[in-house]
């Protein structure tokens, strides 16, 4: 294994190089460059907050979808648990234990972890629509459960956590490093995608029991992926209720659960990048509903449930992949290739 | 006390059982768990909400029934069969269409919750010397007939036979004639009417929200879980299980509590007995 | 050399059917084995059951010496028992290479893939069935022969010592089953131990040495083709059936 592990790493700066050279790596480095000068082109809290800031946190949150439905197969319909979870883990580390947020990031994210176990290891021998109602199922337990009575007084009550302390009061720090984390998870989950782990996710997704008669222990790749996949969502959700200075039993609504679904899939599932691509489409078109006279009376989501279902129906990888697959049509069409 | 109780636990019984039915129709024959079963539900109560005053009842009625027939066909036609053979394809789209709906009537109507449905029958009726709610008696008449018509339907006529044969076995159904994808289509339009119907009849009795498409659809899914995927008699007994402990969580221990009771029968079965008490087809 | 598999008394029953009736028998350590039944018979369920993807209701297999009734079956496949699949099955949303090299990935596999590499050990397997050029391509595009020879592919990936083959020529044209045959020997060649069903009879017949025959879940008789095919109640079974049998 150390010696597979000693090329890859002895070979990266010639891959790295070859992959700038390549359409999409050629577009990643453009847009990353776009997204580091867009602060200098505006230190606005709203612009820079609402719409890029939130737009990377749920890219994380979405990407950890596609990893644990698109590669594994496992379409989860209560990722909005592990969000929740570690929002409320990290707050309460950070404000009643006074711990750093980078801490608190984590051990809200290995703790929403934990949870997502004991949910995944019952509803790992569920199949298909019978995964997305039971996982629905337990997210709406636990959001009935912390929105009523009980369990809500203990965490908080209905107002949640308040006062937490956002990455930095300065929108321009919280940006460049939302912008960092964003970038390492989604090179860590790219890589995890294309590795063999990867494709023994996959082997699943396409044919379990093919999977198994190949002697994969599917069962313990199907954890694994639900752990990782918490684990990152469980990232979103902590920066999430950081930006919004506050978590409350609203992050476990089905609704998040929801967008981590839309935005993959506006994005294209099983391609981990669409995520990013569909979250900012996402946000940012919802702004420009927000702030348009014209759109003032139509909710967004309407407008996305509409492209979500054409979507699913005609273009599998999502709206945007096929799109920049015509873009690089185009521009091999310009180089003349 | 024990009146209410028994109240409440029937009518939800018979509601549950038109809309497990359907469901339960739908997986067994084409193997599709419809996420959208909800939707139907939901746009079906919508439109007759917002038109029942003004063409009148009885006309609303015929409209909206016929209008989410039509629709279950088209959602099949358009995004069920097409998806067939992506699993993932067929999950997502069925929650899409749901999505939209909620989306939809929201847009077309408003967000805010709704109670004030009138019944459709007022007044109530001398019963064996009980005062039996009109709207109550309708909704056991209707039931009851819808749920034995359903059966006798699936047995004894031809299209409930092949219905029943399509849902044994697809292949062997084709090798013997039968259009499957058309008896799917029957099927799901099948459904979306009973869930219009279970909806015409509840929502004086309920409220009309955009959130209800997901809790009748987990309903739903409760019941054929609790009862089994694929039996009728499952369905129907599932739902007065349901509905009876539901009702007593509302009046003897706290009306919260009966929102989780269909979520935690979900969680249990799946646990310890995922093909429910009279299931036939394995799920696993 | 010595007993591979031991079948005692299997008995599988699908609510009032009894698919598998008190069936035994005993593989060697790298026979050529042929299992033989008309359509329903049960052969299938017997390899489902060997294989772990059913549960038995009475019975008992031993592999090696040792007892893998109720093991899951990735666990069997780890222990050295491959199969294949009578409805061919594929990870369609894969490449062949990577079709392969899932099998490769498994423990048992990996204990031979580590040496070389995982991509170097699934090209070479996907060599071996004459695949390789199109390691590249997903399954949706291979002719029907080729799915076959990708099932075996991803059946030596896991490195077996017994190799069940569910129905391998089934719906081949007569080059492509040629193909498939001369793969399985070269297998066997390698010490593979293989057992084969199919109901194509004619090619089966002249390939093993030894052939189990089964009808309604229940042995009629094991010995060579020749003595199987003058059974009686084999050839009942079969033209009964209206099949095919020489």
């Amino acid at each position: 294994m150390f010696k597979e592990v000693r090329k890859k790493v002895e070979s990266f700066p010639g891959y790295l190089k070859s992959w700038v050279g390549t359409f999409k790596g050629g577009l990643t480095i453009f847009c990353l460059i776009i997204l580091l000068i867009i602060p200098l082109l505006t230190q606005n809290a709203y612009y820079l907050g609402e719409f890029f800031t939130l737009a990377m946190i749920y890219a994380i949150f979405a990407a950890s979808w596609d990893l644990l439905a698109g590669i594994a197969g496992q379409v989860s319909f209560g990722h909005a648990i592990f969000f929740a979870i570690s929002g409320y883990i990290s707050s309460a580390f950070i404000v009643y234990f006074g711990f750093h947020w980078i801490i608190a990031l984590f051990i809200g994210s290995i703790i929403a972890v934990v949870f997502g176990l004991l949910i995944a290891v019952p509803c790992l021998r569920l199949k298909g629509p019978y995964l997305a109602l039971g996982t629905m199922s337990f997210g709406l337990i636990l959001f009935l459960l912390f929105t009523m009575g009980g369990l809500s007084e203990i965490l908080g009550g209905s107002g949640g956590i308040s006062k937490v302390p956002p990455i930095s009061l300065n929108p321009v720090i919280e940006y460049i490093i939302t912008l960092f984390i964003m970038v390492i998870v989604f090179i860590i989950i790219i890589a995890i995608a294309k590795s063999n782990f990867g494709t023994i996710l996959k082997s699943i997704r396409d044919d379990e029991r093919g999977s198994d008669a190949s002697g994969i222990n599917t069962t313990k790749y199907k954890i694994f992926a639900f752990m990782i996949s918490g684990f990152f969502a469980g990232i979103a959700g902590a920066l999430f209720a950081m930006h919004y200075r506050g978590v409350n039993p609203a992050f476990f609504q089905p609704l998040y659960s929801f967008y981590a679904i839309v935005i993959a899939a506006l994005g294209g599932i099983a391609t981990i990048r669409g995520s990013a691509l569909g979250a900012f489409f996402f946000v940012i078109v919802t702004r420009i509903f927000e702030n348009i006279e014209f759109f003032a009376d139509v909710e967004p989501l309407f407008f996305f449930s509409i492209i979500l279902i054409f979507t699913i129906r005609f273009a599998e990888r999502g709206i945007i992949t096929p799109a920049i697959e015509q873009l690089k049509d185009l521009w091999d069409l310009v180089l003349g290739k | 006390m024990i009146e209410e109780f028994l109240v409440l636990g029937l009518i939800q019984g018979f509601i549950y059982a038109l809309l497990a039915m359907g469901f339960s129709l739908v997986y067994g024959v084409g193997g599709v768990l419809n996420l959208s079963h909800g939707g139907f539900y939901l746009l079906t109560a919508y439109v007759f909400f917002w038109n029942y005053t003004s063409l009148g009842v009885v006309n609303t009625i015929i409209i909206s029934l016929i209008m989410i027939t039509i629709i279950g066909g088209l959602a099949y036609l358009f995004l069920i069969k097409p998806l067939e053979h992506t699993p993932i394809g067929v999950v997502i789209g069925t929650f899409a269409l749901a999505f939209f709906i909620e989306q939809f009537v929201q847009f077309a109507g408003d967000a805010k919750i709704h109670s004030d449905i009138p019944p459709l029958i007022e007044g109530s009726i001398e019963f064996l010397g009980f005062e039996i709610d009109a709207h109550l008696l309708l909704i056991i008449i209707v039931s009851l007939t819808v749920i034995v018509s359903l059966t006798i339907f699936i047995n004894k006529s031809k299209l409930g036979k092949s219905i029943r044969a399509v849902s044994q076995d697809r292949e062997a159904a084709t090798l013997m004639g039968i259009n499957a994808d058309r008896i799917l289509l029957y099927t799901v339009m099948i459904s979306a009417f009973l869930a219009g119907i279970a909806a015409i009849l509840y929502i004086p009795k309920d409220i009309v929200a955009p959130h209800k498409g997901w809790s009748i659809l987990i309903n739903s899914f409760a019941v054929v879980v609790l009862g089994g995927m694929g039996s009728l008699l499952g369905s129907v007994a599932g739902s007065f299980i349901i509905a009876f402990v539901g009702s007593y969580c509302n009046f003897y221990i706290d009306p919260s509590v009966s929102y989780l009771v269909p979520i935690i029968i979900i969680v249990v079965m799946l646990i310890f007995r995922p093909q429910g008490l009279f299931g036939k087809k394995e799920l696993l | 050399m010595g007993i591979i598999l031991e079948v005692k008394n299997l008995t599988k029953k699908f609510g009032g059917l009894t698919a598998v009736n008190d069936f035994s028998f005993e593989l060697k350590r790298g026979e050529f084995v042929g299992l033989i039944g008309p359509n329903g018979a049960g052969k299938t369920t017997v390899f489902n059951l060997i294989s772990g993807f059913e549960k038995l209701n009475t019975g008992l297999i031993k592999f090696d010496g040792k007892d893998i009734t109720g093991l899951k079956p990735y666990k069997i496949v780890n222990l050295g028992i491959a199969r294949t699949f009578q409805l061919v099955r594929s990870f369609k949303y894969l490449n062949l290479l990577d079709n392969v090299t899932v099998s490769c990935l498994s423990s048992r596999g990996r204990e031979v893939s580590k040496e070389t590499g995982t991509d170097e050990y699934a090209s070479s397997i996907l060599a071996s069935v004459g695949l390789v050029d199109k390691a590249r391509l997903p399954p949706i595009i291979l002719p029907h022969g080729d799915l076959r020879k990708l099932q075996i592919a991803k059946a030596i990936g896991t490195n077996p010592e017994l190799l069940l083959l569910d129905e391998p020529f089934s719906g081949l044209t007569y080059e492509e089953q040629l193909g498939i045959t001369d793969l399985i020997k070269k297998l066997h060649d390698d010490g593979v131990t293989i057992f084969i069903t199919g109901h194509v009879l004619r090619e089966l017949m002249t390939l093993v040495p030894r052939v189990i025959a089964m009808h309604q879940g229940k042995f009629i008789i094991d010995g060579s083709p020749l003595e199987v095919a003058k059974n009686k109640i084999v050839r009942e079974a079969y033209l009964g059936k209206g099949e095919e049998f020489a």
